[in-house]
C-alpha cells in the first residue's frame, strides 16, 4: 500500500516546495500590474483588477533600462569568455594529471569557492586601485566577478574531462594527432555539452552579479541592471510596482533562456554526454 | 629475418616504482608475438612504451631501424587496438575508419574508397554510417581492428582486444585476427593475460613477471620446456601441479613429501636433494597397480569431453580424457611418464 501512495506523496511535497520558491516570482509579476492601493489591500488580491500594462514601457524608459541590460550582458559576456577560455584548460589539466601537486590545486581552487564576495571586495578594491583598474570599472567587474566563477566553472567541467576516456586520447594520438590536435578535435568536441552547460550557468549568474558592481561601478551610466535596480531603493521609495516591473523585465529573458535550455542544462549536467 | 622493432635494455619507472627491469627483445618482421603475464607485470607497459605513450626512462627502441627515442606516436607509424576500442564516439563508423588517413593528408574520395575495402574484409559496409553506440561489442572490435589495418601501418599493437568480448566471440575473433595478420603480412604485438590466447594466436611468446622476461620463445617450447616455476605454472591449462619432494638415495627417482608415492626419473640428480616436482594434469594416467604414487579425489566436474579430478585440498588437479566412474573420496593411484616431469629448484624456481 505505501507503495503506491509514496510517489504521490513525494509528488505533493515537491509540488508544496515549488509553489513557496515560485510564489515571489508570480507575485513579483503580478504587483507589478497593480495600482497602489490594491497592492496593499487587505486581503491581497491574487490577480490584478485592472491590469496596467503600461508600465513595462515607462520604467523601460525612465530608468535607462537599454544602459543597464547593455551592461549587464557586457559584463556577463566578459565574465563567460574568460572563464570558458581560462577555466576549461584549468580543468583539463586537473582531470587528466594526476599528483600532489594537482590535490594540493585543486584545493585551492575549492577554497576560493568559499570566500564570499562581501569579504573579498575590500581587497579587491584596494588593488585595484593601486593599479588603476577602477578607471575601467567594467574590466575590473569583469575580472573579480571571473575570479569568482572560475572554481565552480572548473570543478565542473573538470568532472566532465573525467569523463572522457584517456584512451580516445591516446588513439587520436596514434592516429597520427598532435597532443594539441587530439585535445581540440577529440576531446573538447566529446566534452562540449558539459563546458556549454556550465558557460551557460556562469553566464546567468554573472548576468545578476551585485557586489563587485556596486562597489566598483561608480557611475550610472556603466552599471548593470542589478545595480540600478537598487537605484529604487530611496529613503522615500515606495514605488512598488515600478520596481517589480524592473525585475520581471530584468528577468524574463534569463527565464526564458533557462526553460529553452532547460533539457540541454539537466542533462548535460547528469550524463558525462558519451556512450 | 629482420627485425621490425628492437628492444635494448629498456627501463621504465613511474616515480619509485620499478616498472620495466631491463627488457630485450627484438620482434621480427612479420611476426606475431604474445607479450603475457599476470596483471601489472609491465607487459602493457612494455606496448605503450613501444606506441610512444609512454616514455621510457633508459634504453633503446628501434622501429624498421630508426630509434623512436623522443618521436611522438604519430611519427612512429604504428597502429594500436585499445582494449575498450577507444572508437571516437562522436564519429561515424566511416569517420572513425579514416581519421587517421585524414589526418595524414588522404584526400576525401581515396580514403572513402579505403574504407569500403576496409569495411568489406572487416564485415562492416552496412554500418559504415552508425555511430559507436550503435554498435554491438563485437561490430565495435572490428571496427577497432579495422582502423589499425587501414593504413599499412608498421607494427600493430594489440592492448588485450578480446577481454570486453563473451567467450564464444573471443575464440571467433582470435582466429579472424590471426587470420588477417596473416594476410596483411603484418608485424604484430599482443598484450594479454590470457595464455591461451598467447598460446593459439603467437608466433613467439613472451612472458613477464614484474617487469621482467622470465622466458620467451615458441608456444610449444614454453610449454614443454618452462626454464623455471613461474613459467611452467602459467602456460598451460589447468596449471602445472607442483609437489615438494626430494631425490631418492639412487638418484634417479623423487620420494614426495607425506609419502605420497614415488616418481622414477629419466635422468640422474644428486641424491637427497629437494626439490619441486611439477607434473601437468593432462599428463597423468590413472593406473590399477602400475600406480607409482597415490592420490584423493576431492571434487568431479565433468564437462563431456573431458572430466577434472582436483584432490580435496585443491591443489593437485589431473585431467582425464576418458569418462570415469570415479568419485570423491576414492582413492586412484597415478602414473607419469618419466619424460614429462619438470623438476624445479625449491629456493629459485629455476628448472633443473
Amino acid at each position: 500500500m505505501t507503495r503506491t501512495y509514496t510517489p504521490w506523496i513525494l509528488l505533493t511535497v515537491a509540488l508544496a516546495l515549488a509553489a513557496v520558491y515560485l510564489f515571489p516570482l508570480y507575485w513579483m509579476y503580478v504587483t507589478s500590474l497593480k495600482t497602489g492601493s490594491e497592492m496593499f489591500a487587505n486581503p491581497p488580491t491574487f490577480w490584478p483588477n485592472n491590469a496596467n500594462f503600461g508600465i513595462y514601457p515607462e520604467v523601460w524608459a525612465r530608468r535607462a533600462m537599454p544602459t543597464y541590460l547593455w551592461n549587464s550582458v557586457l559584463i556577463a559576456g566578459g565574465v563567460t569568455a574568460i572563464t570558458v577560455v581560462l577555466g576549461t584548460g584549468c580543468a583539463y589539466v586537473l582531470a587528466r594529471y594526476r599528483n600532489h601537486w594537482i590535490d594540493v590545486g585543486l584545493f585551492f581552487v575549492l577554497m576560493l569557492q568559499v570566500l564570499p564576495a562581501s569579504v573579498m571586495i575590500t581587497p579587491l578594491f584596494v588593488g585595484f586601485n593601486q593599479v588603476g583598474l577602477l578607471n575601467y570599472p567594467r574590466t575590473a567587474v569583469v575580472l573579480a566577478a571571473a575570479a569568482k566563477a572560475m572554481p565552480f566553472f572548473v570543478v565542473l567541467v573538470r568532472a566532465t574531462f573525467m569523463s572522457v576516456p584517456r584512451e580516445l586520447e591516446e588513439a587520436a594520438l596514434v592516429d597520427g594527432n598532435s597532443r594539441v590536435g587530439a585535445f581540440f578535435f577529440i576531446v573538447l568536441p566529446l566534452a562540449r555539452n558539459g563546458i556549454l552547460v556550465c558557460a551557460i550557468l556562469t553566464f546567468m549568474s554573472a548576468f545578476g552579479e551585485y557586489i563587485y558592481s556596486k562597489s566598483i561601478i561608480q557611475s550610472p551610466s556603466l552599471q548593470p541592471a542589478s545595480v540600478g535596480l537598487s537605484g529604487f531603493l530611496g529613503p522615500n521609495s515606495t514605488d512598488w510596482s515600478s520596481i517589480m516591473a524592473y525585475s520581471a523585465i530584468y528577468v524574463t529573458p534569463i527565464l526564458v533562456a533557462f526553460v529553452i535550455l532547460q533539457r540541454r542544462i539537466v542533462s548535460g549536467l547528469t550524463s558525462g554526454a558519451l556512450k | 629475418m629482420t627485425a621490425q622493432i628492437e628492444m635494448r635494455d629498456i627501463q621504465k619507472h613511474y616515480g619509485s616504482f620499478h616498472a620495466l627491469k631491463g627488457i630485450s627483445l627484438t620482434i621480427d618482421k612479420g611476426s606475431f608475438v604474445a607479450l603475457v603475464g599476470p596483471s601489472g607485470c609491465g607487459k602493457s607497459t612494455l606496448l605503450r612504451s613501444i606506441a610512444g605513450l609512454e616514455t621510457i626512462t633508459s634504453g633503446t627502441l628501434q622501429i624498421a631501424g630508426k630509434t623512436m627515442t623522443g618521436v611522438p606516436p604519430r611519427h612512429r607509424d604504428i597502429a594500436m587496438v585499445f582494449q575498450s576500442y577507444a572508437l571516437y564516439p562522436h564519429m561515424t563508423v566511416e569517420e572513425n575508419l579514416t581519421y587517421s588517413l585524414r589526418l595524414h593528408g588522404v584526400g576525401k574520395a581515396d580514403a572513402r574508397q579505403k574504407a569500403a575495402e576496409v569495411a568489406a574484409t572487416t564485415g562492416l559496409t552496412s554500418l559504415l554510417g552508425r555511430y559507436p553506440r550503435q554498435l554491438s561489442g563485437g561490430q565495435r572490435q572490428r571496427v577497432a581492428m579495422g582502423r589499425a589495418i587501414i593504413r599499412n601501418p608498421k607494427a600493430f599493437l594489440f592492448d588485450e582486444p578480446l577481454s570486453n568480448l563473451d567467450a564464444s566471440l573471443r575464440v571467433q575473433m582470435r582466429k579472424e585476427i590471426r587470420a588477417l595478420h596473416d594476410r596483411l603480412g603484418a608485424t604484430s604485438v599482443y598484450v594479454t593475460h590470457d595464455q591461451i590466447e598467447a598460446m593459439t594466436m603467437a608466433d613467439w611468446v613472451v612472458v613477464m613477471r614484474d617487469g621482467l622476461i622470465e622466458q620467451q620463445g615458441r608456444p610449444l617450447d614454453l610449454y614443454d620446456k618452462p626454464v623455471n616455476r613461474f613459467v611452467a605454472g602459467f602456460i598451460g591449462s589447468p596449471a602445472m601441479n607442483f609437489l615438494p619432494g626430494h631425490i631418492a638415495e639412487t638418484g634417479n627417482a623423487v620420494m614426495l613429501a607425506d609419502g605420497a608415492g614415488t616418481l622414477p626419473l629419466d635422468r640422474g640428480l644428486q641424491p637427497g636433494r629437494e626439490v619441486i616436482v611439477g607434473v601437468r594434469p593432462e599428463h597423468l594416467d590413472v593406473v590399477g597397480d602400475a600406480a607409482t604414487f597415490h592420490l584423493e579425489i576431492g571434487v568431479v566436474e565433468s564437462t563431456g569431453s573431458a572430466t577434472y579430478l582436483t584432490s580435496p585440498d585443491g591443489n593437485f588437479q589431473l585431467v582425464q580424457s576418458e569418462r570415469t566412474s570415479l568419485a570423491s573420496g576414492d582413492r586412484i593411484g597415478l602414473r607419469i611418464d618419466p619424460t614429462k616431469i619438470h623438476l624445479f629448484d625449491p629456493q629459485s624456481g629455476i628448472a633443473l
